[in-house]
């Protein structure tokens, strides 16, 4: 891992850095390497993919009988609980850092982000694997497991007190100390196109693939992986799959315009509390075919599904498309999608907090 | 350990290649999966066999499906819906026969004690097994399992005693060696001994410079104490573990191929299992039974850290099952 006194201070002229409460537009990393903030292309994913390759897992297409038969279709679960980092973060951040790395040319500096969740986690382990230190600014009362959890992938936690703009000015702090540059959880050309990858991956693992649905929070994901499947193949229906009570990228999709809540949504699914931002808006609405939403119940029913037929630890944000896919509303829109890919975006939860997260 | 030339076993490596193709259009070729967590904390590289994704959610599936073809292939003069099966046992065997049984159209009774856990019986009935409720005593469940036999003429099927199901288990190797390159080792928790027996026949066969080791609860060590005392020693009293699917003792068919072809017994504490049960969920977000913890635990025990590692390098550790009650975790 690398010292902080082994980087010189990268200027922050050349980072224009502007900090927007939660829509934070990472413009800083937008405007090198890719000649500005450019759109994201299946080239860009299968450079990504070129990245990380050794590094992220090819992750395994796992099925089901039972909820192939509660689904009335074909379900291929794309496992991203078992990514490194333990959630499809890693993609991204891998991918994000590793072209900073390459524009750097000498010494890449540190980097930094304010995250409680994944992104914490998978940056943090992208950072040491990649040789470079990463800051994470977590508020205090984030779970001391996911501080641990930081701290043995080599991230440095920079701890705030709960409120947004206290994350936001100590992680703005910390990129003047450090020179270290702001890698954002989804709004960022570079780690849409790393979570793009997984889309690759299923198109080589599905064959016949005809309908894929992911959750959405902040959408760097459904960008990614929608973007891919209408440039390689049109005909895939993609979905993405949202909590009711955190409803803001299906109001925009109905809207035709960005329409974030203006407070933090309460769900389980905690990692899709975050606005879907203003970077992923323009993929989505051009990419992707519906957002359905899904009741606090249907994620508790999913989740159980999961834990008990597929064996698999799934947090709560990660089972969506499950819910989705048995929800009466899919089922009356897709009468016709026979292979459905449904990502399972992670696996990061605190397993003391289960009882309350199961329909048992 | 060599067999000696003229012993001879319940099964030979012949009845293993030979279960292969028969359950391979019924059962999962489970993935192999890895952790570099697991492999700093235990110095090896480390491949999971998760049998804890098979159908129904344990290895006993591979058994169970070669067991049923079997009754359905000496039946030719009946067709499958005329044939049935029947097992006494309330965990993953019972699942198995039942799921084993409904894919190939045939009946199982499943003998089960009254005082079974509900969301057992719920799981054998959704397998399409039929349950025959006993009194929660040994003697009932095979004085019931022989009536249900007379009765229906149904074919028994043994969890772990039986050639067929051994035989069954034993396939997973075959897969282990197209998913893992070079095996220097392999470690299965046992409970009656079905897995441990099949796999050492065909590894003995099949990757015969890979040795194999036992994994059991010391609290329901009748494995261990047979293996050193080189006699059978079923367990006095049953055991008080976690592990419920190991509380059975190795048998009389199971046996004799454990003694001769298993490197080591490695036993395990309660504590030392809860612990890996759990770094296995937190870890690998792989959802594993106690039993299955077992063998993490004993690839992670000194007694295994004091093997030397240049020949213990690549460990395969069997996962062989999932069924847990979340409503009642070990560290709750």
């Amino acid at each position: 891992m690398s010292s902080l006194a082994a980087f010189s201070r990268v200027s922050t002229r050349r980072f224009k850095i502007n900090f927007h409460l939660l829509g934070v537009r990472a413009c800083g990393l937008a405007t090198m390497g890719d000649g500005g903030a450019g759109k994201v292309t299946v080239q860009d994913v299968e450079k990504a993919a070129g990245r990380l390759a050794g590094h992220a897992r090819e992750t395994p297409v796992l099925t089901c009988g039972t909820l192939d038969a509660l689904a009335g279709r074909k379900l291929f679960f794309k496992s991203e609980n078992l990514q490194k980092s333990g959630s499809f973060k890693f993609r991204g951040a891998f991918n994000a850092i590793s072209r900073l790395i390459t524009s750097a040319n000498q010494n890449p500096p540190p980097v930094v982000t304010h995250s409680s969740g994944n992104h914490a986690c998978a940056l943090a382990l992208a950072a040491h694997q990649l040789g470079v230190t990463a800051h994470v600014v977590m508020p205090s009362t984030a779970p001391q497991c996911k501080k641990e959890t930081v701290r043995g992938y080599g991230g440095n936690v920079i701890e705030c007190v709960p409120t947004e703009q206290a994350r936001v000015e100590t992680m703005e702090r910390i990129a003047q100390q450090e020179g270290a540059v702001y890698i954002s959880s989804s709004q960022h050309p570079d780690v849409i196109s790393g979570q793009g990858t997984m889309a690759l991956e299923l198109l080589r693992q599905v064959p016949d693939l005809d309908t894929v649905i992911t959750p959405v929070g902040g959408g760097g994901m459904l960008a990614g992986v929608s973007l891919v499947m209408k440039a390689l193949n049109p005909h895939i229906r993609v979905y993405g799959a949202e909590p009711e009570l955190a409803n803001d990228a299906a109001t925009s999709l109905a809207q035709g315009k960005r329409c974030p809540l203006s407070y933090y949504p309460e769900t389980i699914a905690d990692g899709l509390r975050i606005n879907m931002g203003p970077v992923a808006w323009p993929y989505i609405q051009e990419h992707v075919d519906d957002i359905i939403c899904v009741t606090e119940d249907e994620i508790k029913n999913a989740m159980t599904l999961i834990w008990q037929r597929m064996k698999l630890v799934v947090e709560p944000s990660g089972v969506l498309g499950l819910a989705a896919v048995l929800s009466d509303s899919f089922k009356a829109r897709e009468q016709e999608a026979k292979n459905v890919a449904i990502i399972l975006s992670g696996g990061n939860l605190d397993l003391l907090k289960l009882p309350e997260l199961l329909s048992l | 350990m060599m067999a000696s030339a003229g012993k001879s076993y319940c099964i030979s490596f012949q009845h293993i290649r030979a279960a292969l193709p028969t359950i391979t259009p019924f059962v999962t070729k489970t993935p192999v999966m890895t952790s570099s967590h697991l492999n700093q904390l235990a110095n090896r590289n480390l491949f999971f066999k998760c049998e804890n994704l098979q159908k129904t959610g344990s290895f006993k599936f591979r058994g169970a499906c070669n067991a049923v073809s079997k009754v359905v292939a000496s039946n030719q003069n009946q067709t499958a819906n005329e044939l049935s099966v029947v097992t006494h046992s309330s965990g993953n065997h019972a699942q198995a026969v039942s799921l084993a049984a409904k894919v190939q159209g045939v009946t199982a009774h499943i003998v089960m004690p009254t005082n079974s856990p509900a969301v057992k019986k719920e799981a054998v009935r959704s397998y399409g097994g039929q349950i025959v409720e006993c009194e929660p005593t040994e003697q009932s469940r095979v004085d019931t399992a022989d009536q249900v036999a007379k009765k229906t003429g149904a074919t028994m099927v043994h969890p772990n005693q039986s050639p067929d199901v051994i035989a069954g288990q034993a396939t997973m190797v075959f897969e282990i060696l197209d998913q893992v390159e070079k095996v220097d080792a392999i470690v299965v928790p046992v409970g009656g001994g079905g897995m441990l027996a099949g796999i050492s026949i065909a590894a003995k066969e099949l990757c015969p410079h890979a040795k194999v080791y036992a994994a059991e609860p010391k609290n329901a060590d009748d494995c261990a104490v047979s293996f050193t005392r080189k006699e059978l020693t079923p367990l006095p009293a049953p055991p008080i573990t976690i592990c419920d699917a190991l509380k059975t003792s190795i048998g009389p068919n199971t046996w004799p191929i454990i003694r001769d072809h298993v490197e080591d017994v490695i036993t395990v504490t309660e504590e030392q299992i809860k612990a890996a049960m759990r770094l296995v969920w937190e870890r690998m977000k792989l959802i594993i039974e106690p039993s299955s913890a077992v063998g993490v635990a004993a690839v992670l025990s000194d007694k295994f850290q004091s093997l030397p590692a240049a020949s213990h390098q690549n460990v395969v550790v069997i996962l062989c099952g999932g069924n847990v009650d979340l409503d009642n975790l070990p560290w709750m």
